[in-house]
């Protein structure tokens, strides 16, 4: 799930992204433009004013200089000056047709418009008089602009108005599609990951993306019923198995407890017994394993006493005869003490019983076994600790990562049969609890449980 | 086991029913062995019940799965009319099958492969809780116990046990020679919810070591497993 919502998340914020970077490379080109096309006009661009300070009175006469004159020139231009009265005091250049007087009324058109097609420039001196500039027709563009002030405000605030409405519309419509998307997404991608899991979830199939659902509703019932059938042929073998070893066990017991037959014949049917019950341990722990990994029957909580289920599973042990060689012994980490949990007892007890076992079949030279049971940090806790040859540091990492590994004597051809510690990560699994694996000091192995403590 | 109780045990007629002809003839062998003398053999659920009728044996081992019907079909129409104990087996294993096994009025089940001795001894079981002997007495080292009476006969002395010391008793006199967890005694006598009950569990074993060890302090019939429980020893029995 985290990782839909942390890839939709992403996504959104590249969307936001990028469109930041769009309005932004925006700004920058309409400022590239601006800047571009102050740059494209020529250089000595003659203003009004700087050419007014050139045109002087003297000597009762009004003269302009050489450099001003030359500019003027250049630029195919012509200037005047007006008094006050409209009348042309000094003119340079000024076109044959155009008239030596001027009424306010034409001062003021061709102020703001042109005059007679001449575009204009106006400078008013310091000394009252006006002076007109003009150029060729083409070569300027004017443009009159005016407008209301309250008409400036609700445009400038319209503008900015029609921005933020754009931008809310973008992302509203961006996150409401994306959400969409999300939405009709999720469901598939937690499908596959479930899938993945080895957990089959049955999807909706409709809607635009009714095909994958199908699709995936097809891959999941293709995965349960290979399940079925691999657990199904597994309860089938281990059924026709049973019976057959019953009369094996049965006549192996018959005949090593046969006091009639010769010392040498009792050994071997205690031999053909004791391998025909560690089939008997295999097939039950096949059957269980196969349960609890197909999911085929629901673990049976019921509130039990853990003191009291580890008590049961070290009696069990002895009561069904512990050889000479070995030692076993229980203590509570807080005597006296009742510690609830809720847990299938069946199972707890079996979990306990084969890691009670793995220390027994690994350590065929005998050890101490020791199981303490009590509570740490509010949660149940046991330890199977024994001082035998312990575990190699590479096997117990692996076995800490949770690795498939079943024995912790691989390759053993007295190792039972593999299936032990896995059977015992699938019940700790099954009751929300942790298993962990450590080596014992100077040597041996010690396993740690820790289950939910009911409070 | 003592004698007394097997010869009383095997007595009994009993009706061995399973379809595989192997194992119906290893399990005749496995309570002939036994000291059974009066055996019969069924291989189908029709043959069963026939036998039943005629016959009415005093235990039926009866497989789960049978070519006709299956053991809980048999097993329901034992029911109808006969508490008869019945010991189910069954090859599948499966939860599911022992549950519907004890609902359908099973008195013990035994899931396939099962060793000769595991088989016997829930026999046995069942046939003593079935048919108390009506003067079962069980030999200790230092006492012997009136089962029927709760009674105790220690130095030609008599001493009745209480209710609780009885049901204690005959808890570890079920599973005598073997470790019983405190656990199963103080459920034994308070049911389900016993917690807190440990101590006074303590002062009854107390009582009833008074009673049957001939020095309590040292007892030698009712020892205590340290950590784990109490076990009951049984006289040995004179070879």
């Amino acid at each position: 799930m985290n990782a839909v919502r942390r890839f939709f998340r992403r996504y959104i914020f590249s969307v936001v992204g990028i469109m930041l970077l769009y309005l932004f490379v925006n700004i920058a080109l309409i400022l590239a433009v601006l800047v571009g096309g102050s740059m494209s006009v020529p250089e000595g661009s003659l203003s009004a004013r700087d050419f007014s300070d050139h045109v002087v009175l003297r000597d009762g006469m009004w003269m302009a200089d050489d450099a001003a004159l030359t500019l003027l020139r250049e630029q195919g231009a012509w200037a005047m000056l007006l008094n006050e009265d409209g009348d042309v005091v000094w003119q340079q250049d000024l076109p044959e047709g155009l008239p030596r007087s001027f009424t306010s009324t034409d001062v003021a058109s061709f102020s703001r418009w042109y005059l007679e097609d001449y575009p204009v420039k106006v400078w008013a001196r310091e000394d009252r008089n006006l002076m007109v500039m003009g150029f060729q027709p083409g070569t300027l563009v004017k443009y009159y602009f005016s407008l209301e002030w309250p008409y400036m405000g609700a445009m400038a605030a319209g503008v900015a108005a029609v921005f933020f409405i754009n931008l809310f519309l973008i992302v509203f419509l961006l996150l409401r599609s994306t959400r969409r998307v999300e939405s009709a997404m999720t469901p598939i991608l937690q499908g596959i990951q479930d899938l993945s899991r080895g957990h089959a979830r049955r999807l909706d199939e409709q809607g635009e993306l009714a095909e994958i659902n199908a699709a995936l509703n097809r891959a999941a019932d293709y995965m349960r019923k290979k399940d079925n059938t691999r657990a199904e042929w597994i309860r089938g073998v281990s059924h026709d198995i049973r019976t057959p070893l019953s009369v094996v066990l049965g006549y192996a017991s018959e005949l090593e407890d046969d006091r009639t037959l010769a010392q040498e014949a009792r050994k071997q049917a205690g031999i053909i017994r004791r391998e025909g019950e560690k089939m008997k341990r295999l097939i039950d722990d096949l059957n269980l394993t196969t349960r609890l990994e197909y999911a085929l029957e629901p673990v049976h909580l019921k509130e039990v006493d853990w003191v009291e289920i580890s008590r049961q599973a070290v009696s069990e042990i002895l009561n069904s005869g512990l050889e000479r060689r070995y030692e076993l012994a229980f203590t509570e980490m807080q005597p006296g003490r009742s510690i609830r949990t809720l847990a299938d007892g069946g199972l707890l007890l079996r979990m306990l019983d084969n890691l009670i076992c793995n220390s027994i079949t690994h350590n065929p030279q005998g050890c101490r076994i020791v199981l303490s049971a009590g509570e740490e940090d509010g949660r149940c806790v046991c330890t199977i600790s024994d001082d035998g040859v312990g575990v190699a540091p590479e096997l117990l990492e692996a076995l800490n990562r949770g690795d498939g590994i079943a024995s912790t004597r691989k390759g053993d051809e007295r190792s039972e049969h593999g299936l032990g510690l896995k059977l015992v990560t699938q019940i700790v699994k099954a009751h929300q609890g942790t298993v962990s694996f450590s080596g014992c000091d100077p040597h041996g192995l010690a396993v740690r449980i820790t289950l939910p403590r009911l409070s | 086991m003592d004698d007394e109780r097997t010869v009383t045990m095997t007595d009994h007629t009993i009706l061995l029913v399973d379809d595989d002809r192997s194992l119906l003839e290893m399990l005749l062998s496995i309570f002939r062995r036994a000291g059974y003398t009066d055996i019969l053999t069924a291989s189908s659920g029709t043959e069963a019940l026939r036998t039943w009728r005629e016959a009415q044996p005093r235990l039926i081992v009866l497989d789960v799965m049978l070519p006709d019907m299956d053991g809980f079909c048999v097993l329901r129409e034992i029911r109808r009319t006969s508490r008869v104990p019945v010991l189910m087996l069954t090859a599948r294993g499966e939860a599911e099958d022992r549950i519907e096994g004890l609902e359908t009025g099973a008195d013990d089940y035994l899931a396939k492969p099962f060793l000769p001795r595991e088989l016997l001894l829930r026999a046995g079981a069942i046939l003593s809780r079935a048919y108390p002997a009506p003067n079962e007495r069980v030999e200790l080292a230092g006492a012997t116990v009136d089962m029927a009476n709760a009674e105790v006969w220690k130095d030609g002395r008599k001493q009745t046990l209480t209710a609780r010391e009885m049901q204690l008793f005959e808890k570890l006199y079920q599973h005598a020679g073997r470790i019983v967890t405190t656990g199963i005694l103080c459920e034994a006598v308070c049911g389900e919810f016993w917690q807190g009950y440990e101590s006074t569990l303590s002062t009854h074993i107390r009582h009833l070591r008074e009673k049957i060890e001939e020095n309590p302090s040292k007892p030698v019939s009712l020892v205590t497993v340290k950590g784990l429980g109490y076990r009951l020893n049984l006289k040995e029995a004179t070879p």
